[in-house]
C-alpha cells in the first residue's frame, strides 16, 4: 500500500517540477541568487564558470519568467549589471526544492 | 537533505570570496603591528587609529581592486545583520582589551600573577577572537594568524623577547601572508570588463 501511495506522490511531485529551474545551469544561478540579496554579472561568471553569453541567455529566461530582476547601470563609462531574485523566483526555487526532495525521499529503497 | 547541504556549501563559497583577496589578512596584520607599535611608543590610542584607519582604507581598496576582478555581491539583510553584529562585538571586545591593558599598564595597579601572565592572557584572548573569525568565516589560515599572535606572548615569557616585538613580528608575518595571497589573487583574477552581453541577450 505504501508503495502505491508514495508512487502517486512521486508522480505528482514530478509533474510539479519547474522545468525552467530544473536545467542545471539555471538551478545553479538560482541557488547563488537565493543565498544573496544581489550579485553582479561578473560575480556570477566567476562563481559558475559560465561564459557571458551563456549567463545572459539563462538569465534572460529567468527574467522572462519573472524569477529575477536584471538592473543595468553605468559605473563611470563601464556597464554594470546586477541581478536579484524576485519574491516569485524565491518562492519558485523553494517550491522546486520541496518537490525534488519529495521525489527523492519517496523513491522506493533498493 | 542533499539540497540543504548544497545551499549551505554555496553560501560558504560566497562568504569565502570575502577573504579571497588577502586584504583582511593585511588588515589584521597591520592592526596587530599597530598594537605592537602602541606598546613600543606608549601611545594607547594607536590601535583604535589603526583599526578605523585601515578598516575604511581596506573597503576603498576592495572597491577598486577586488570587485572589478571577482564581481560584487551583497549578502541578504539577515546575513549582513548577523555578520555586522558579530564584528561589532569583536571590535568592541578588542578595543576594550586595549583600554584595559592601557589603564592597567598606566596605573601599575595589577596583582602579581596578572603582571606575570598578562601578556599570555592578553595575546590568548586576541588569538581566541581571531580563531572565532576563522571559525565563523571558515578561513583556516586565520588559525595560523591566531597561533602567531599567541606565540608572541610565549616567546616573550619563555625566551625573554620584548612583548611588543612579538606583536610587531606576528603582525609583519600576517601582513606578508596577506600580501602573498593578494599577489596570487591579482594573478589569478585579471580585471574583467562587462561585455556587450546585455544587448546580445535582447
Amino acid at each position: 500500500m505504501r508503495t502505491d501511495n508514495s508512487g502517486g506522490e512521486v508522480q505528482e511531485s514530478i509533474t510539479k517540477i519547474d522545468k525552467l529551474i530544473h536545467e542545471p545551469s539555471r538551478y545553479m544561478l538560482m541557488a547563488y541568487l537565493y543565498v544573496v540579496e544581489v550579485a553582479d554579472f561578473l560575480f556570477l561568471i566567476r562563481q559558475t564558470g559560465m561564459t557571458w553569453g551563456n549567463l545572459s541567455a539563462h538569465l534572460s529566461k529567468l527574467e522572462a519568467a519573472g524569477y529575477v530582476v536584471i538592473e543595468k547601470e553605468f559605473l563611470g563609462k563601464k556597464p554594470h549589471t546586477t541581478v536579484r531574485l524576485t519574491d516569485e523566483g524565491r518562492n519558485a526555487f523553494e517550491e522546486y526544492r520541496g518537490n525534488m526532495k519529495r521525489v527523492l525521499d519517496n523513491l522506493p529503497a533498493k | 537533505m542533499v539540497e540543504d547541504i548544497n545551499l549551505k556549501e554555496i553560501q560558504r563559497k560566497v562568504y569565502m570570496t570575502f577573504f579571497q583577496d588577502g586584504l583582511w589578512d593585511i588588515f589584521l596584520g597591520l592592526f596587530i603591528l599597530g598594537w605592537g607599535l602602541s606598546i613600543l611608543t606608549e601611545a594607547v590610542y594607536l590601535p583604535a587609529v589603526f583599526f578605523t584607519g585601515i578598516y575604511f582604507t581596506i573597503w576603498g581598496i576592495k572597491k577598486w581592486l577586488t570587485y572589478p576582478r571577482i564581481g560584487y555581491v551583497r549578502f541578504s539583510a539577515t546575513s549582513r545583520r548577523k555578520i555586522t553584529g558579530r564584528f561589532v562585538i569583536l571590535g568592541t571586545v578588542v578595543l576594550l582589551l586595549g583600554v584595559i591593558a592601557g589603564v592597567l599598564w598606566g596605573i601599575g595597579a595589577r596583582p602579581q600573577w596578572l603582571a606575570d601572565y598578562f601578556p599570555l592572557i592578553f595575546n590568548g584572548m586576541l588569538a581566541a577572537i581571531v580563531c572565532l573569525v576563522a571559525y565563523w568565516a571558515r578561513v583556516n589560515r586565520f588559525y595560523l594568524h591566531a597561533a602567531l599572535i599567541f606565540l608572541g606572548a610565549v616567546f616573550h615569557l619563555w625566551l625573554g623577547i620584548r612583548w611588543e616585538f612579538g606583536f610587531i613580528g606576528a603582525g609583519s608575518i600576517i601582513v606578508l601572508i596577506g600580501v602573498g595571497i593578494l599577489i596570487i589573487f591579482l594573478r589569478k583574477y585579471p580585471r574583467m570588463v562587462e561585455e556587450a552581453h546585455i544587448e546580445d541577450r535582447q
